[in-house]
């Protein structure tokens, strides 16, 4: 028994090894500079110097506090949106289901950067097709970049439009799972069918929306690409950047790693708690 | 509670009839049993009668009202299916008062008719459970108080106990005919095991392949099939079916010969027009209806392969020898002990004990 395990840990020890040097030691070692001033060579340790900024500063507020606006904000429209997509992608009435189901998930492979300039074009002042089709219903154009609020609501239109359908894909792999003829019961029991998608396949779903929320919420802590290519690095004057784009300011600009592993585990320990938070409040009664 | 008229009923998917115009009258308070090998369309006729599958043609009418376009809801019916189908996410007791709950029915009467449900099911101890949390047949129990709770005219049944091990399936059948009494409503119930049609049903309808085959009572069916389909799929273990050819009349009876057996011959008097002599015919005899050498009207010698012992009787699996076509049959013996390793064994059959088909499967009276 001994024996065949240690044989057994010799045919994993190539991937255990790239696995501890590429991914745990980063994973601790990001921890313990997060505690050393990074500043100036050599590093030293000092550990309030960069926790202890962290609490003050603006600039990090300010991620934060953008961060979790779009988190507050484009989660809750996105799920909803995806769970009304999977239900009409499951009705029996949709002809042509493997299409739709192809060009839901279609956004996610599509390139990152094709993407944000796709968006970019669409949303731009005078040639964007957004504010063509706004002058087409007689309202004025929005100078979408320029302004905060318009430019917040460009990146969550965005990752709306890139997750939502990823969303609907998985949301309708738990509708499936549903049995058809607890619904032909409940229509029988003459429940009406909205109250039927209210109070069977809303709670039945439950563990699959929790799951598609939590992946959103650690994806929304994380954002990076939309800010930094859409907006132009958190455009207009930091009004759009992220958590995500702090750190890379920090890390990658200013070669501050101390302070960027800070705001790192700041962003893993707020996604895990707000995960955690989210699974309790919706755990099963017992 | 209500009849059930079914007038020519047909249903297609796509190009497929797969019910070919069925027609069934359900008294009131009737235990009706659909009965059928597995896909020969019975689920699909109780769903129709449910008004969970479009009817193509034809008519159905609950209570004298013909409700082809009524809703399923609106039927007065009530379903339990195969898979339970409960609310998985809900307790016992929110199973069977979400229909009415979401339907706005008052409080008091909702809690009456949960309350007399429970009692009726004895399943007041499990209120509180969720369905993952009970066994097969309290959850079978469930499904049928959920059926009760909604105090409907008719209640449907497709194969409630068909997921249950044999000896709760006993003990549930007993349930269901008591529940039967009790409410003196119209019951239909599907189901493709025969014994459970024979003990529950005030009369059974035979279907095969969408056609009905024969509507009659458990033991006319098991006396008089109208076909060899019949006379097969009624009565366990199943009736032997004997190669047969005319060879001549006598005095308006048929003699046929038994062309696996040594030319032994039965004289069987009919009432219907006699088969020409020189054709094909079956003879149908049940295990039960073979009697001792030299007691019926014509004896039959056979080799004995197996026997099956259980108790009260005994099956002797046998077969024809080699004389002519090897046929096998299954023999009901008194109970024994002896093991038949190709012993000899000699039967007798009685011509009012067997009954004839011609080549098409039809019966000769
Ligand atoms: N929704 C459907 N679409 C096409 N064919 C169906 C459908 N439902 C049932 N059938 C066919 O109808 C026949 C009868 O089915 P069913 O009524 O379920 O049989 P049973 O309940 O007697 O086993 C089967 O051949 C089955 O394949
Ligand atoms: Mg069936």
């Amino acid at each position: 028994m001994r024996y065949q395990n240690a044989t057994a840990y010799r045919f994993l020890a190539p991937y255990l090894l790239i696995f501890s040097i590429f991914w745990l030691w980063p994973i601790i070692d990001s921890f313990l500079i997060s505690f050393q001033a990074t500043r100036t060579v050599p590093w030293r340790f000092a550990p309030t110097f960069n926790w202890g900024r962290l609490i003050g500063d603006p600039a990090f507020f300010n991620a934060l506090k953008n961060t979790l606006l779009i988190l507050v904000i484009q989660v809750p429209v996105m799920i909803s949106l995806a769970i009304v997509m999977a239900v009409l992608l499951n009705s029996p009435l949709l002809k042509a289901r493997g299409l739709f189901r192809f060009a839901f998930f279609a956004p996610v492979v599509v390139g990152e950067v094709a993407y944000s300039a796709v968006f970019r074009l669409m949303f731009n002042l005078d040639y964007g097709i957004i504010n063509k089709l706004l002058n087409g219903i007689g309202l004025p154009s929005v100078d979408w970049f320029t302004n905060v609020t318009p430019a917040m609501a460009v990146i969550m239109m965005a990752v709306t439009w890139r997750w939502a359908g990823y969303n609907a894909i998985i949301l309708l792999a738990g509708l499936q799972s549903i049995p058809e003829d607890v619904y032909e019961a409940a229509t029988l029991d003459r429940v009406s069918k909205v109250k039927q998608f209210f109070y069977i396949t809303l709670p039945l779903l439950k563990p699959i929306i929790v799951f598609c929320a939590v992946l959103s919420i650690i994806g929304t802590m994380q954002l990076f690409t939309e800010p930094f290519l859409i907006t132009e690095r958190g455009g207009p004057g930091g009004g759009t950047e992220t958590l995500g784009l702090l750190l890379y300011r920090q890390g990658f600009r200013s070669l501050n790693f101390g302070y960027a592993s800070a705001v790192a585990y700041t962003m893993a320990g707020l996604a895990i708690a707000i995960s955690l938070v989210q699974i309790w409040l919706t755990r099963e009664p017992k | 509670m209500a009849a059930v008229t079914l007038k020519n009923v047909i249903k297609r998917f796509g190009v497929f009839e797969i019910v070919h115009g069925a027609n069934i009258d359900i008294d009131d308070g009737e235990f009706v049993v659909f009965v059928g090998p597995s896909g020969c369309g019975k689920s699909t006729l109780l769903r129709m009668i449910a008004g969970l599958e479009d009817i193509s043609d034809g008519e159905i009418a609950i209570g004298g009202k013909v409700v082809n376009d009524v809703e399923a809801a609106d039927r007065g019916i009530a379903m339990v299916f195969q898979s339970y189908a409960l609310y998985p996410h809900m307790t016992v007791e929110q199973n069977l008062s979400f229909g009415l709950r979401m339907t706005g029915n008052p409080k008091a009467d909702t809690e009456r008719r949960v309350k007399r449900a429970s009692e009726i099911l004895r399943i007041a101890e499990l209120m509180k459970r969720r369905p993952r949390q009970l066994s097969g047949g309290q959850r079978q129990r469930v499904a049928i108080g959920r059926a009760i709770v909604r105090e409907p005219q008719v209640f449907l049944f497709d194969e409630p106990l068909s997921n249950l091990d044999a000896e709760l399936r006993v003990q549930m059948r007993v349930e269901i005919s008591r529940l039967h009494k009790e409410l003196g409503v119209t019951m239909v119930y599907v189901t493709h095991d025969q014994t459970e049609a024979m003990t529950l049903a005030d009369r059974i309808v035979v279907l095969n392949a969408g056609n009905i085959e024969q509507i009659g009572a458990p033991l006319d069916l098991y006396d008089d099939p109208a076909n060899r389909f019949v006379a097969g799929f009624v009565g366990s273990p199943k009736m032997n079916f004997l190669a047969a050819k005319m060879v001549g009349a006598d005095n308006g009876a048929a003699v046929v010969e038994l062309v696996n057996h040594r030319g032994a011959r039965l004289r069987k008097p009919l009432s219907d027009a006699l088969p020409a002599t020189g054709g094909d015919v079956v003879l149908g005899v049940r295990p039960e209806h073979f009697f001792d050498a030299g007691q019926g009207d014509c004896d039959l010698t056979l080799k004995a392969d197996v026997a099956e012992h259980l108790g009260s009787v005994s099956y002797v699996y046998a077969n024809s020898g080699t004389g002519g076509g090897r046929e096998e049959l299954i023999i009901e013996r008194e109970a024994s002990r002896h093991r038949a390793n190709g012993d000899d064994l000699v039967v007798s059959i009685k011509a009012d004990r067997s009954l004839l088909f011609d080549a098409t499967g039809a019966r000769i009276r």
